[in-house]
């Protein structure tokens, strides 16, 4: 070995030291009069399109805490601020990001990742260094069901999103004489932890009204292309479709259900509103079942949005490109405002009166009700369900909820 | 200096970097840790892709099936694998400090073992493979793994598994994944040296050089590239089944078989280090790793423009990468003795009409 090889070897070595350090600015928890909160969230990859609605919601919270005076802890005025890195939409990146959000940045506050999966990568770090998570992008029911304490979730579980959809196909059944059994469901899923998550609680809706399943296809992730499973739905034609791939799956699953012209009678999907699919295909998605977190025509009203509807507008104002604004960022908005809720009841930047004061929270806001439960998830906001009918979309069911009376069979113009 | 003394020094200051990394930056654990993993990464690419001249694309297979393997046998040796898969994790299982480390320990010898064997099976397919036909063979097989393990209910499908949590301290889990991972990038690291020097590397390069002459003089290349390889999967299945207990949720797709990223990565870290040499990997592996930890941190939305753009300068500029560009640059340093009128002499002059070489050259045998 010579000498301009040790030499370079001791260079790489400085190199990386010297990059790792300056690769972690000394920013505390707080600073001054500004409170950081850290997020690793998808800015690339296969989520990006959800990671920005949310990254949006969140940032749209902030401005508007700060705008409204900030959080006052100890009787003094802080401004809010997020930190962000790109976690490329893979668990392995979230879990690396998450101890450096903690180690290096010393943040002692998180908002969550978007999906179950990076979250689930997120929640045991944060809960060993026992530093609170709001998160409002993960809604598998398994993080729920670890014992976290340090997680807190404003969003409905995923088990939820589509099992409505099976309720609904058992009234319509028995409105026109049939026998819920007798109702066949094709089922479409992506296979990741998000999608098969809801996929566990069709099938338990499926099993209770004793339903047939006549597909049951698991879908590649960054679904493109769903071509087979939907000839199969043409061939058999069951009584309802469900469908759940995140943005890029609502998307190929529209394009191709009005490519084949599939006329099942009733479909059901998650994220329509994400992937914007009416301003995309337009009247090919008349009639489509999508169930949602939040919708901008509840009733639901706060102190710092106004009414559901008012954020909407707000939002709409502050980003451009949107038709619908979709519930993941007003959710992430939620989140935001659910961490200044709790700065201010704590009185404190202790994480552990903070954990507490989250674990107490119970506000009414543009987004819902908050309570979390003893596992961290949002008990006080129900899920709805949204039909699209003529390019809007309106609240179905459940009943107590329920702005229009449901289209069966679905039409489609020119169809 | 003497020369001895020379020779140790890298390899000293290797060593101690390693063990007073974590202690001179505790905050930095997590990326150290990384930081070796991705070095034996580079390493295990290298023995046959830099030494033997068979690039493969599909080593991070072994890495998949390490930490699936792992996984199961953690999870397996207290509790009903199918059943904790069916529930996506909806039910919690509790395992003591003594249940954590021996299924622990279990599960990273059966990972090595595991990868190792399966290297074996599949070297034996796709070693009559050359050039870009076994490249793409190799990243079909990774491809095709990762796909196949998200079919596969009994490991969870694409729904993933919920590793056991380290029983202790944040901190020490930390140091503790530290210390595992240096010590295998270094076992690794002087099993290669002490290898390369002796009969295997040289046969390693001569089938590099030309495989068909190799097997003429009676060298078993099949042998040789079976015995690189399992070496490659042995330690990518281990390196697997601790970086998935590092991130503790494991699924097929992004995390055990993250062929774009991690897959090429090993191959761009060698090229840029340098291939076919030791220290070309650590070297190179080091310094993407910097880079990339950099840029994802201050040029957020430009990361993967930057990350291409080294890329890039590295292939046109430095093909031979950063060490064989030095050791071109500097041949006296690595002992490789540079006699440029024996040179002139034995390398035939072009224009030399062939009658006149032969008189040229009976003159000098007189």
């Amino acid at each position: 070995m010579s000498k301009h090889l040790k030499f370079l070897t001791a260079l790489a070595f400085g190199v990386a030291a010297a990059g790792l350090v300056a690769a972690g600015p000394a920013s505390a928890k707080v600073e001054g009069d500004t409170i950081i909160i850290g997020s690793a969230i998808s800015f690339t990859g296969k989520y990006s399109t959800n990671g920005i609605h949310a990254s949006n919601g969140y940032n749209l919270g902030v401005k508007r805490v700060n705008e409204m005076g900030g959080v006052m802890v100890g009787g003094k005025a802080y401004k809010l601020k997020i930190k962000y890195y790109d976690d490329e939409s893979t668990p392995l990146r979230t879990a690396q990001l998450a101890e450096r959000l903690i180690k290096q940045d010393g943040i002692k506050f998180i908002l969550g990742p978007y999906s179950s999966a990076t979250t689930k990568a997120m929640a045991p770090i944060t809960e060993k260094y026992k530093i609170p998570m709001v998160e409002s992008e993960g809604a598998s029911r398994s993080l729920f069901t670890q014992g976290y304490k340090y997680l807190f979730a404003v969003l409905s579980t995923s088990e939820q999103y589509l099992a409505s959809s099976i309720a609904l196909a058992a009234e319509i059944a028995k409105k026109n004489g049939r026998k819920p059994s007798d109702v066949r469901v094709a089922m479409a899923f992506e296979n990741d932890p998000f999608s098969l998550d809801v996929r566990a609680g069709v099938i338990d809706d499926i099993n209770k009204f004793g339903m047939k399943i006549v597909v049951d296809d698991k879908l590649p992730r960054d679904l493109a292309d769903m071509s087979a499973t939907l000839t199969k739905v043409k061939a058999l034609k069951p009584d309802l479709l469900v469908v759940s791939g995140h943005s890029k799956g609502a998307a190929t699953a529209a394009r191709q259900i009005k490519e084949l012209k599939i006329d099942v009678p009733m479909i059901a999907m998650t994220h329509c509103e994400a992937a914007k699919i009416v301003k995309l295909f337009g009247a090919a998605t008349n009639d489509f079942l999508c169930p949602t977190q939040w919708a901008e025509t509840l009733s639901y009203k706060g102190k710092y949005f106004g009414t559901a509807a008012e954020y909407d507008k707000l939002f709409k104002a502050t980003y451009d490109g949107y038709k619908n604004v979709p519930y993941q960022a007003a959710q992430a908005s939620a989140a935001v405002l659910v961490w200044k809720d709790a700065f201010e009841r704590a009185n404190s930047f202790d994480t552990e009166k903070l954990r507490q004061a989250l674990s107490e929270t119970n506000m009414k806001t543009f987004y819902g009700n908050i309570k979390f439960s003893k596992a961290g998830n949002n008990i006080a906001k129900p899920m709805v369900l949204r039909q699209i009918q003529n390019g809007k979309f309106n609240v179905v069911a459940p009943s107590k909820w329920a702005s229009h009376k449901v289209n069966w069979p679905r039409k489609v113009p020119g169809m | 200096m003497n020369t001895r003394l020379r020779r140790t020094l890298p390899y000293a200051g290797l060593l101690i970097a390693g063990i007073a990394a974590p202690f001179l930056f505790p905050d930095y654990t997590f990326q150290f840790t990384v930081l070796w993993v991705m070095i034996l990464f580079a390493l295990t690419w290298d023995i046959l892709g830099g030494q033997m001249g068979y690039n493969s694309l599909g080593n991070i297979a072994f890495f998949g099936v390490g930490m699936y393997i792992c996984a199961v046998v953690q999870i397996g040796l207290y509790y009903d694998v199918a059943q904790y898969t069916a529930s996506y994790g909806a039910v919690k299982v509790e395992f003591t400090a003594e249940q954590y480390f021996t299924g622990l320990a279990v599960g990273l010898i059966a990972a090595g073992l595991g990868a190792m064997v399966f290297s074996v099976i599949l070297g034996w397919v796709v070693f009559g493979l050359r050039g870009p036909y076994f490249a793409i063979g190799t990243l079909g097989v990774a491809l095709s793994a990762g796909e196949l393990t998200g079919a596969w209910d009994y490991v969870g499908g694409g729904g993933g598994i919920a590793l056991p949590i380290y029983p202790g301290e944040p901190d020490d889990r930390s140091l503790f994944f530290y210390a595992l991972c240096f010590v295998l990038a270094m076992i690794l690291f002087f099993l290669l040296r002490w290898i390369y020097l002796g009969r295997f590397g040289l046969a390693a390069n001569a089938i590099r050089d030309d495989e068909e002459k190799a097997e003429g003089m009676g060298i078993h290349t099949m042998r040789y590239k079976t015995v690189g390889w399992a070496i490659a999967a042995f330690f990518l299945g281990i390196s697997g089944a601790l970086f998935g207990n590092m991130i503790g949720f494991i699924e097929p797709l992004e995390v055990a078989f993250p062929t774009v990223t991690f897959g090429l990565f090993m191959v761009v870290m060698c090229l840029l280090g340098g291939r076919g040499t030791l220290w070309g990997p650590v070297i190179g592996a080091t310094l993407f790793h910097t880079f990339k930890e950099v840029t994802w941190t201050y040029l957020l939305g430009w990361q993967w423009v930057a990350l291409g753009a080294l890329i890039v300068v590295s292939v046109v500029f430095f093909q031979q990468g950063i060490v064989g560009w030095v050791k071109e640059k500097w041949p006296e340093k690595f002992g490789i003795a540079v006699d440029d009128r024996a040179l002139a002499e034995t390398e035939p002059d072009l224009d030399e009409a062939p009658s006149q070489r032969l008189r040229r050259q009976t003159e000098a045998a007189q």
